[in-house]
């Protein structure tokens, strides 16, 4: 049996997503799929590092946490490109034009191991010898970037730090949600959320198999389907060095902690 | 109809609006009953049923953010607020707000109002009551709902909660206004029909009210026989007896008039036997007189005595053809009575009083005319000593006695009598009473005067009554100019 973890990376517990794309990659595989879902990065990386999952659905961030450990399978491509960045958004009606305007602001952050939803800002901040409790008045995880622009747009949070890919994505589906929020920083291009798999296995039959069914997605009706409820392109094989630029900023936070 | 039916009908009208009136105070006052009655049990059910819904709801609340509440968890806390605001979409609560045991807030659906990890205003604590999980103001209409959040018998937070109760609030109204226009409704309809109703219900007494108003103005008019069969059974009886009165008023009506002609016959022939007796006293002189002049014409002394009995007892037969001239003349006009009239009234009286030997004493105290009409007063007058020649004993004594004083014409008659029957009495002073004879025994000379009483405006009292004789006053009230020229 296959079991395939995913993060809350997705825009919701998409029913019809779940079982389309369980059914898929059971038709493409030939095996038994199970989908594990956990509420954040660090229980299916935990799950994922520990041999229980075959392949996940993870974040950059958590990859480029245990590089040696973990390997890629495959990167999702989003307008035709393997990239997405990271949001700071506030209340729409607020005025702020940078992270600079956003001291003393109650914060809302994703989960601590995503990369848009935190290390992004965090970096930010590291550039300017800062970090976000000592910038912040208090922070919030809301474990899901949908979440993140719920707490802003209803007030909750004066600030977040979200997916750029799920803003985009959400600003098409649920209008009347974004449109309450606005964009002040866009950062720059960063390495797409992968699906990965441990090192060890990066070549077992297993892994071969996953990677080939989301190669294919874009060849098939079934996994076009998916592909348009997801609003991606395809995957692709990329180096693991499209996630430089996020171990760079992990680095970055790293060297400020005492 | 005539001039005075309206006011005999007043009564059904009257009926008419009182029955609706009750019925509007009645409709009136058990709509108010039943509206203050279905206002409080419709808000003591609306009450309960929110209060059930408050309980459930804090309920749910209380165990969806427990734990999230323990770790002042302000996503978690702020995601189940929002998630149940779609599950309990009919309590419409306003905002809902949870803060920890030191009232500070975790989380709020409104949080631009009540920031997170800020403490909660006093004065919006202040709303809410310690002792009451749900508290309703129906002033502001809504429903202020609190709940302490306990841990392990630890009081660790507080949902405060504030629903809005305005469409409870109309719905009352509603029904308010729904009750208020059915009662009004039925209100109006019940005062129509009952109008209606009552109006038919008294159509009847309307119709004896005209009948018996026509009754005043002369004879009974029975009511037509098949006016009767319209009515139920108890009006159409009460039309068949009135039916049989107005035939008996009728009857008696007509037994009436024929004795007032048989008794003004029996009084002409009185009367005529009078002035026969009156004419044939002086004629036995006069015969002897001319016989006198046929024997003895030509001496001097016997012709000129008895020129001169001839000459008084023709005299007195002019004066007494004269009087009954006066007193029964038909086509006389209203004129003043003057003391003259009732001289003459003496002459009339007088051959009566001879028969029993009668002493008549006469006194009149005024000289000019008196301003009443001459022949009623004058006929009233000599029926009443005609009555008084009649109730004295051989040789008694009849008096009369006439004045006017203060506006009015004073003449009483005596007598030496043995005095009035009591209801003799009653029925010469009741007023009214020259409608109709008091019965037929009594004769009708009575009523006669009762007549002219009843035309003239005069009162007649019985003065003295006893063994020693009766004494009748008549005031007459004398015309006033307005009435002349009438």
């Amino acid at each position: 049996m296959l079991k395939f973890g995913l993060t809350p990376v997705f825009l919701s517990n998409d029913l019809e997503l779940l079982s389309r794309l369980k059914y898929y990659l059971s038709r493409q595989t030939g095996r038994e799929v199970q989908l594990v879902q956990r509420r954040t990065y660090e229980e299916i990386t935990a799950l994922l590092l520990s041999g229980q999952l075959t392949a996940a659905w993870i974040c950059g961030y958590p990859l480029v946490q245990y590089r040696e450990k973990l390997a890629l399978v495959a990167v999702p491509l989003w307008r035709e490109q393997p990239l997405y960045s990271s949001y700071l958004i506030v209340p729409v009606g607020r005025e702020a034009a940078g992270i600079d305007n956003l001291r003393g602001d109650l914060h809302a952050f994703s989960d601590p191991n995503s990369n848009s939803g935190f290390l992004v800002t965090a970096a930010l901040l590291a550039e300017r010898g800062l970090k976000p409790e000592g910038f912040f008045r208090d922070t919030i995880f809301t474990y899901g970037h949908r979440n993140v622009v719920r707490a802003v747009a209803s007030g909750l949070a004066q600030s977040g730090s979200v997916d750029g890919y799920v803003w985009e994505v959400m600003a098409s589906l649920e209008p009347e949600l974004t449109t309450r929020t606005k964009v002040i920083r866009k950062s720059e291009l960063l390495g797409f959320p992968p699906v990965a798999c441990l090192a060890a296995q990066a070549n077992s039959m297993d892994v071969e198999l996953v990677r080939k069914a989301l190669l294919s997605m874009a060849d098939d009706p079934e996994g076009l389907a998916i592909l348009s409820l997801l609003k991606l392109d395809g995957f692709a094989e990329e180096p693991q060095s499209l996630y430089d630029p996020i171990a760079a900023k992990m680095q970055l936070i790293r060297n400020l902690s005492p | 109809m005539n001039g005075k039916a309206p006011e005999l009908a007043r009564p059904s009208w009257s009926f008419a609006i009182k029955v609706p009136v009750v019925v509007v105070l009645l409709m009136v006052a058990i709509s108010t009953v039943v509206t203050v009655r279905a206002l409080s049990r419709l808000e003591a059910s609306q009450q309960k049923n929110l209060e059930v819904l408050s309980s459930a709801y804090l309920d749910g609340l209380s165990a969806s953010i427990g734990p999230a509440v323990e770790r002042e968890d302000v996503w978690e806390v702020f995601d189940a607020l929002d998630r149940s605001r779609e599950r309990y979409k009919g309590l419409n609560v306003q905002w809902v707000t949870v803060t920890n045991a030191d009232n500070q807030t975790i989380a709020s659906s409104m949080p631009t109002t009540f920031p997170p990890l800020e403490p909660m205003a006093t004065d919006t604590l202040a709303l809410f009551s310690s002792e009451k999980d749900v508290e309703l103001n129906d002033d502001k209409a809504e429903a202020r709902m609190t709940r302490p959040l306990l841990y392990q018998d630890q009081v660790i937070g507080h949902i405060y909660a504030l629903a809005d109760i305005s469409g409870l609030v109309a719905e009352r109204t509603a029904v308010f206004r729904e009750l208020v226009l059915a009662n009004v409704l039925l209100t109006l309809f019940l005062v129509v029909f009952g109008a209606l109703f009552v109006r038919r219900m008294l159509e009847p007494v309307g119709v004896l009210s005209r009948y018996f108003a026509q009754g005043r103005e002369g004879s009974m008019t029975p009511i037509p026989s098949e006016l009767a069969n319209r009515q139920s059974r108890e009006f159409h009886d009460l039309f068949d007896r009135y039916n049989l009165m107005a035939t008996a008023v009728n009857e008696r009506e007509q037994l009436a008039a024929e004795l007032a002609e048989e008794e003004k016959l029996a009084s002409v022939g009185r009367l005529a036997s009078g002035m026969a007796h009156e004419i044939n006293n002086p004629l036995g002189g006069m015969f002897n007189a001319l016989d006198s002049l046929r024997r003895y014409g030509a001496r001097e002394e016997v012709r000129a005595t008895s020129i001169r009995l001839l000459e008084h007892g023709l005299s007195g037969i002019r004066d007494l053809v004269r009087s009954t001239l006066t007193s029964y003349r038909a086509d006389q006009r209203p004129r003043d009575l003057t003391p003259t009239d009732l001289d003459d009234l003496r002459l009339l009286v007088k051959p009566e009083a001879r028969q029993k030997r009668l002493r008549l004493s006469w006194q009149i105290e005024f000289v000019d005319p008196v301003h009443v009409p001459a022949v009623p007063v004058r006929d009233a007058i000599l029926n009443l000593l005609l009555n008084a020649c009649h109730a004295c004993r051989e040789e008694g004594q009849v008096g009369f006695m006439a004045r006017a004083e203060e506006g009015h014409l004073i003449a009483e008659v005596s007598d030496t009598g043995e005095g009035l029957p009591q209801n003799v009495k009653e029925y010469l002073e009741r007023d009214g009473a020259g409608a109709a004879p008091m019965d037929r025994r009594s004769g009708l000379g009575l009523w006669i005067v009762k007549r002219h009483c009843d035309e003239l405006g005069a009162s007649l009292r019985v003065v003295s009554a006893g063994l020693s004789g009766t004494t009748l006053r008549m005031l007459i009230p004398l015309r006033s100019d307005f009435e002349d020229a009438a």
